[in-house]
């Protein structure tokens, strides 16, 4: 009886977990690399838990990165990203007030999947530079603030239009999963 | 001989025309088609829904089908602008209730393999017949079509028919699938 | 080999011949083989009356054609098929006498059909 309450318990946090969001960051432009963090934070009312990428903060999706060659950021969660994705991010900023911030590893408990923090979070925004490909050399004008629209704990745009190219944020479901997209084009 | 004919036929059915998700409108009525051509996902979520945005109303002229090859055919929101005998220059894309963007046909948000394209099928109109040549609607002979199964996502049946003085005009959204690869068929039809 | 050559010529032959007449307007309609008029044709009659959706086909919650409805296409699919050079065991033999399997190869032939059927016109103009 406690085998099963117990493989049903696993079964059940599984289902939560596939249910939370994933990120694919597409880069499209083959001029400029995307420099830019990543964050997620509480929905559900308040803005804490507010986590971000740390190290490093400003992660690099290279100019033509994107899914039609296989080079797209993806993170399933705070710590598989880690082990499975192109870009790892070593450790996470986890604001849980706007007092209290503290450096989490990747594999830290608090933020493993299924744990309170990954079940409360949904991926938000990121702040973006984009860099001239394989330089340090930015495009002032090719920048901002990208995410969730209103969203009162970022006050990100979805949409980014410039001269340079563009920048969009937008969500997918498929089947149970959803996805958050940031493309640059 | 033989031989070479198949390999030929056996090409063209793995390489020729592998593109998923051909839309094709046959108009087999007396009246021209005029309609807003709409796509959106089908896997949970309706969102990236599309919608033809320059023009929005696409005309098909009467008759127009592929018995004379005047059918519209799109192949994917990019090719369609050089290929198609209807081409649409500007798409309406929503990726949510709140948020939408107007998509040049070239742009690289909406190309064949990108991520609206992998994730959007054709799957609605919404369409007023004209008498041919005019901007005088066919009365009653408008409506909106939707594949079975989208109703959540657009509300429209998938078949529409209306008769007025012996005659039926009807008019049918359907699809043909076959091993990943997918037609989505739009026919107007007057009998 | 040498019957792929004799084919090729005689197609030469008919493109050039065509050329010459120079009088004839070829459209896509007069450039069709006889399957590709019949295979038109199916598709519209799915329109007849007796050849509509049915209530109860209606009611179906997928956007696939009915069997009743594909039955419909399937000669004429089958035709244009069989005259691109695959044999009717051929045919059986990769589809199963999948209905939809049918249709969509077809479609893949009538549709390759009709872009070399452009081509060469616009070649000619």
């Amino acid at each position: 009886m406690k085998k099963l309450l117990t493989v049903i318990f696993i079964a059940a946090v599984s289902l939560i977990h596939a249910q939370n969001l994933k990120l694919i960051v597409n880069n499209y432009s083959t001029t400029f690399d995307f420099h830019g963090t990543l964050s997620a934070h509480n929905f559900g009312g308040g803005c804490y838990p507010y986590v971000t990428t740390n190290s490093p903060a400003m992660v690099v999706v290279p100019a033509n990165a994107n899914m039609n060659n296989g080079n797209e950021l993806v993170y399933a969660n705070f710590k598989d990203q880690y082990v499975n994705s192109l870009y790892p991010n070593a450790s996470w900023m986890v604001q849980l007030s706007a007092a209290t911030s503290i450096v989490r590893a990747w594999n830290h408990a608090s933020i493993a999947p299924g744990g309170v923090i990954s079940a409360n979070t949904k991926w938000s925004s990121s702040q973006f530079q984009m860099y001239y490909a394989g330089t340090s050399t930015p495009e002032p004008s090719f920048s901002g603030l990208i995410g969730e629209p209103q969203d009162p704990c970022t006050g990100a745009i979805s949409n980014i239009s410039t001269p340079y190219g563009d920048v969009e944020w937008f969500n997918i479901t498929t089947g149970n999963v959803d996805y958050s997209y940031l493309q640059i084009y | 001989m033989k031989k070479f004919l198949t390999i030929l036929g056996i090409a063209a059915f793995v390489f020729g025309y592998s593109q998923n998700g051909t839309l094709i409108v046959n108009n087999y009525t007396p009246y021209d088609f005029s309609g807003y051509i709409m796509a959106n996902n089908f896997a949970g979520g309706c969102y990236p829904f599309l919608t033809s945005s320059a023009p929005d109303m696409v005309t098909v002229p009467a008759n127009a089908n592929m018995g004379n090859g005047n059918e519209l055919r799109y192949e994917n929101y990019k090719d369609q602008y050089t290929s198609s005998l209807y081409p649409i220059s500007q798409w309406y894309v929503q990726s949510s209730s709140t948020i939408s963007v107007l998509r040049p046909w070239n742009h690289a948000a909406i190309m064949p393999g990108g991520t609206i394209s992998n994730n959007t099928k054709w799957s609605a109109t919404k369409f007023n017949m004209k008498y041919a040549g005019t901007t005088n609607g066919v009365p009653g002979f408008s409506n909106g079509l939707t594949l079975a199964g989208n109703t959540s996502c657009y509300t429209a049946p998938d078949y529409f028919d209306m008769t007025s003085g012996g005659v039926t005009n009807s008019a049918e959204i359907f699809t043909l699938t076959s091993g990943g690869i997918n037609y989505t068929y739009i026919q107007l039809y007057t009998f | 080999m040498k019957k792929t050559i004799l084919l090729a010529a005689f197609a030469i032959l008919g493109l050039v011949s065509c050329t010459n007449e120079g009088t004839a307007v070829n459209t896509v309609s007069s450039m069709k083989t006889p399957q590709m008029e019949n295979f038109d044709k199916a598709f519209k009659s799915l329109g007849e009356p007796q050849n509509r959706p049915t209530e109860e086909e209606r009611k179906r919650n997928t956007s696939e054609l009915s069997d009743r409805r594909k039955a419909l296409l399937v000669p004429a699919s089958k035709e244009l098929i069989l005259s691109t050079g695959v044999t009717e065991s051929e045919l059986m033999r990769k589809t199963g006498g999948d209905m939809s399997q049918i249709i969509v190869w077809a479609t893949q032939i009538y549709m390759k059909k009709s872009e070399d059927i452009r081509n060469n016109i616009k070649a000619e103009n």
